[in-house]
């Protein structure tokens, strides 16, 4: 039993002291073999099982993968003296850890390292561009006659192709960030804009120049409207008085043929006996007076020439 | 068995001597016992995995890659040496930008918030832009997903913001609330893509779909201005030509009827002329055949129809008072009448 005993505590320490002695590197892992903070040997980078003194040697893991930054957003004024917030994210690996862990020893070290560079660059690279720059790429292509009519773009804002544009000013970012990477053990992969905006007190003042522009277009919606609208109905008075001018014109001269045809014929007839007509006229003529009429009459008229007697004169 | 037996009593009841008695070994065989078959459990446990049919599993031996599974059931090496990382890979999944969904029964419901920081952006001609949009993807290499890089979703969403971004600022404002849209979404969708690939994520952008493309809250109710402007018009404009149509063709029936009076006239005149001249000639034909009788004739009938009707006649004589003063008197007479 004793023997048994014994057996087993040597047992026991070779496992523990065998479990020590080997560790697993994970497929998204690279590790250093450090002895009291000394790397001993190369890095790391097949995973599998790995084999170590035990206890003496201690191992540092990082990560194998493409790790995301992510900078603090940062407020930055542009080369025409908008204040802008400027949000950067970039792309990086662990690509030397026997660097990485003698100059950041971890991965929060390189990331404030991370954040001091990718920001100055980004700070760099920005304060000495035009907004516009920044927004626009290479391959814009804007022609002037797709802004809405009457759409007040603003006089400060030209609609050119971008010098740089976002890209290339994305590339020298990168590049500039790049060149402080080696000895930190990193490599650097990309550097982007992730967001970039105006301030509040910015964005407040677009806003309103928005809202100006919005309202200088309705008004011109309005007014044409009503301009359409006078149009339209100055054309109907112009329809109406022809249609009616026309109308009437016509109509004279009608009544005048039919007038004169009138005048024609009453001219053959009564042309054959002036006097009679005239005589004749005249008698009808009186059957228009009425008991208005006072009618005074000399005595020698003919009408009378009985009353005194009935001789023939 | 016996072996184990050592090796657990080795580790856990080594302490006390084993031979001190029936008593003592009944406990120390029973702790035995149970660590056995806790150690059986876990062995057995994890032994075998599952698959679902739209999911795939990376299996590791010792941290590295051996092999991918199909759905199924499967079987590992136990004891934490084979590990498995199960990936759905057919399942198309999203990401969503400046909105969230939260899950409803029946329907999808949105949350109210916003995300403004995620949704504005700048359009070329530097004016403000609220988008909303998803991306929808799919899983499909896990392992490049898994290994190539730690935090694949959250690389998505930077690029799939930076890619934005770019192309709202590359067109004008007014373009991207309007005619940009499906140019924007297959452009984001081919870049965000090409992103993907380059850094080696496993993940295939399904799509891209612009959701809720606004200018932002602030200036919206200008927006609507706008619209409301735009109907104005039309409106002014389809009143006027109501208008005119109500009294063009009013106008027309009624210069037709001034046109349709004056020839009603234009036959009225010559027919009364020529009826008139009739009669004269008749009358005039029969006229000459005696001409002094009948002119008296007519002289007389006319007067004879015409005195009785006249007020009153007054008949004047040489060498009397003109009549004229006296005409009053006969106005006067009913009231002299009346006095009497």
């Amino acid at each position: 039993m004793k023997v048994a005993g014994l057996g087993g505590i040597v047992i026991a320490v070779t496992l523990f002291l065998g479990w020590n002695a080997i560790f697993v590197v994970d497929q998204a892992e690279q590790a250093i073999v450090v002895q009291f903070g000394e790397p001993v040997g190369e890095a790391i980078s097949e995973p599998g099982l790995h084999f170590k003194t035990p206890f003496i040697q201690d191992v540092r893991r990082f990560d194998r993968r493409l790790l995301a930054w992510d900078g603090d957003i940062s407020q930055i004024p542009t080369l025409g003296r908008e204040f802008v917030i400027v949000d950067t994210t970039a792309r990086w690996r662990i690509a030397d850890p026997l660097q990485f862990l003698r100059s950041v020893r971890d991965e929060a070290g390189a990331r404030t390292r991370l954040d001091d560079i990718i920001d100055s660059v980004a700070r760099d690279i920005v304060s000495g561009t035009h907004l516009e720059e920044i927004v626009r790429s290479r391959d814009w292509d804007v022609d002037d006659a797709a802004i809405e009519p009457g759409a007040a773009v603003p006089a400060d804002v030209a609609l050119d192709k971008p010098k740089k544009g976002r890209e290339r000013l994305e590339q020298e970012m990168l590049a500039a960030a790049a060149k402080q990477m080696p000895e930190l053990g990193i490599e650097l992969v990309d550097v982007r804009i992730k967001r970039i905006n105006y301030i509040d007190s910015v964005r407040r003042q677009v806003e309103s120049r928005m809202i100006s522009e919005r309202q200088s277009i309705a008004e011109r919606f309005r007014s044409e409207g009503m301009g359409k609208s006078q149009e339209i109905l100055g054309q109907m008075g112009r329809e109406l008085r022809t249609i009616s001018s026309e109308a009437e014109r016509q109509a004279a001269e009608i009544r005048g043929k039919a007038d004169a045809e009138a005048t024609k014929i009453y001219g053959e007839a009564y042309g054959a006996d002036p006097e009679f007509f005239a005589f004749m006229r005249t008698l009808e003529s009186y059957r228009s007076m009425g008991e208005n009429t006072t009618l005074m009459i000399d005595g020698d008229a003919d009408y009378f020439r009985y009353i005194e007697s009935t001789r023939k004169r | 068995m016996s072996n184990h037996r050592q090796v657990v009593e080795a580790l856990f009841g080594g302490g006390k001597p084993s031979g001190s008695g029936p008593a003592g070994r009944l406990p120390t065989s029973w702790v035995g016992v149970g660590v056995v078959a806790l150690l059986a459990l876990w062995g057995v446990s994890s032994l075998y995995y599952t698959v679902q049919p739209e999911e795939r599993a990376v299996v590791k031996r010792f941290g590295e890659v051996v092999g991918i599974s199909d759905p199924g059931l499967h079987f590992k090496l136990p004891f934490g040496i084979d590990r498995v990382q199960i990936v759905a890979t057919e399942r198309v999944l999203k990401e969503e930008f400046g909105f969230r969904s939260v899950g409803g029964d029946e329907r999808t419901q949105y949350s109210n918030e916003e995300f403004p920081d995620e949704s504005l952006m700048l359009s070329g001609d530097l004016n403000m832009i609220d988008a909303e949009w998803v991306v929808q993807y799919r899983i499909g290499d896990p392992i490049k997903f898994l290994y190539s890089m730690r935090e694949p979703v959250r690389t998505l969403r930077d690029i799939s913001e930076s890619v934005m971004r770019r192309a709202v600022g590359n067109r004008l404002g007014s373009e991207v609330l309007t005619t940009a849209r499906v140019e924007i979404s297959t452009m984001v969708r081919d870049e965000l893509q090409a992103a993907m690939e380059r850094y080696d994520t496993g993940i295939h952008i399904v799509t891209v779909e612009l959701q809720d493309v606004v200018p932002p809250s602030a200036v919206q109710p200008a927006f609507n201005e706008v619209n409301e402007a735009r109907q104005e018009r039309e409106r002014m404009i389809n009143e006027a030509t109501k208008q005119a149509n109500q009294q063009l063709p009013l106008a027309q029936g009624q210069a037709s009827r001034v046109i349709a009076e004056a020839e009603g006239y234009a036959t009225e005149r010559v027919n009364g002329a020529l009826g008139e001249t009739a009669r004269f000639r008749s009358i005039l034909a029969e006229y000459r055949a005696a001409p002094d009788v009948t002119r008296t004739r007519m002289y007389l009938e006319a007067l004879g129809t015409v005195l009785p009707n006249v007020g009153s006649v007054i008949v004047t004589q040489d060498g009397q008072i003109p009549p004229v003063p006296l005409l009053n008197l006969r106005d006067a007479q009913p009231s002299q009448g009346g006095a009497k």
